[in-house]
């Protein structure tokens, strides 16, 4: 099934639940779990903490969707930062993130061409990203994708990179400006 | 030095906005954002557009089906169905669905206009509204001195609870109790507040830590008021 297919379906299925449709909160999740699951997985590393996130994510889905509004966004834009944030309000309750080994500055870059998958964002937005994210510097974006991946704090990052956090706060608000003003080009 | 990129072209909001969607805050810079974007409809817009743009890099996570028992503890979660549009105070449904949700208020709604008709007393009523969405429903019984408190379309927050506050003529907020996400709860008035609990008070709920405000006013951000009349 293509992507606007399914982002019609989504988003037709979001707009059932506030009626109290618990149907289309199946066809939501039926549609979007794996993807979100994975995000969870990624940020927590560990299944059974993903798992009580993942419920946590259509419970809220249940509860919210009044408030998604497809004008405004794309409906697993949505529903991928309810899981990221979900799963990074687990992981900071919990302990420090899993991950904090230091981070390499040296350009691996994994594949950019690697994805683009039947629910998420079309592969020129994702094209796009990669294309802006590769300009930046590779400590740049090192620190970015620990945060995005891992779910590191400031804190966490400038431990991993071993710079003051002062540097670290510098170095993510410099690369967000540039992330910004280069997808706006 | 720092200030320099800090201002070129990002306003503080809209770093701390990008900040919060990119997720390294913690603690109270990451509750306090979140306040905001309960409260304030501009930075919660900053964060949705950062939301999306940085969306596409979960492309790169692969999808990882989950076990079946995700969807039946999902399943067994979800309460009775609710309706939770705006409007629903005129609406049959919304009182069949208010029924449904709590039995405990409805026989108390009862009670109130049954004794408002043979006692004289006139039940209030008042819908707690904020940010476009009517968060509470309650109901005075002005016989009995309690208060039912029904949610509508609030959502439980991880780290504050609701609490229900009566604000009268003089401004002044007054306690009244803790209220549920996900139940209707009955609470008995103050007696020294019950002479305050009269048509055209307001009630308001403000988030505040588990145990309720520390300091018997409110703390946290008011997320809902509204006034209370006659039925």
């Amino acid at each position: 099934m293509d992507l606007e297919a399914n982002r019609t379906l989504i988003v037709a299925a979001l707009a059932r639940i506030p009626g109290g449709d618990q149907a289309a909160l199946q066809t939501v999740y039926r549609l979007t779990s794996a993807k979100l699951f994975g995000v969870a997985l990624r940020i927590l590393g560990k299944r059974s903490e993903a798992e009580d996130v993942l419920q946590e994510v259509y419970v809220t889905v249940w509860r919210k969707a009044a408030d998604f509004d497809p004008n405004r966004a794309s409906p697993m834009t949505w529903l991928i930062a309810i899981a990221r944030n979900r799963a990074i309000d687990r992981l900071r309750a919990s302990r420090q993130s899993r991950r904090t080994e230091p981070i390499e500055q040296s350009d691996n870059v994994p594949d950019s061409a690697a994805s683009a998958d039947s629910v998420l964002e079309s592969a020129q937005d994702h094209a796009r990203l990669h294309g802006c994210l590769d300009g930046l510097a590779a400590h740049e974006r090192g620190a970015l994708r620990g945060a995005f991946f891992d779910g590191n704090t400031y804190e966490e990052l400038a431990a991993r990179m071993s710079v003051p956090l002062g540097t670290m706060k510098s170095w993510i608000r410099r690369a967000m400006i540039k992330l910004k003003a280069c997808l706006e080009q | 030095m720092t200030d320099v990129f800090d201002h070129s072209g990002m306003s503080e909001d809209e770093l701390l906005a990008a900040e919060y969607a990119l997720g390294v805050l913690a603690g109270v810079e990451r509750a306090a954002a979140e306040r905001r974007i309960a409260g304030e409809r501009a930075f919660a817009t900053m964060v949705a557009d950062w939301e999306q743009r940085l969306a596409p890099w979960a492309g790169e996570i692969d999808e990882v089906s989950p076990p079946p028992q995700v969807w039946n503890a999902i399943a067994a979660a979800l309460p009775t169905p609710a309706p939770q549009r705006a409007g629903l105070w005129q609406s049959v449904v919304f009182w069949r669905g208010f029924a449904l949700a709590s039995a405990l208020a409805a026989a108390c709604l009862a009670v109130v206009i049954y004794l408002g008709a043979v006692g004289g007393s006139q039940p209030l009523v008042a819908a707690i509204e904020g940010g476009g969405k009517r968060t509470f429903v309650a109901t005075v019984d002005t016989k009995r001195g309690t208060i039912a408190v029904l949610p509508a379309t609030f959502t439980a927050d991880a780290t504050r609870v609701p609490e229900l506050w009566l604000i009268p003529a003089d401004g002044k907020p007054r306690p009244l109790g803790l209220l549920q996400a996900d139940r209707a709860v009955t609470i008995t008035i103050p007696p020294q507040f019950l002479g305050q609990t009269v048509s055209n008070a307001v009630l308001a709920v403000s988030l505040e830590p588990p145990g309720g405000s520390p300091t018997g006013a409110p703390t946290g951000p008011v997320i809902g008021v509204g006034k209370l009349t006659t039925l």
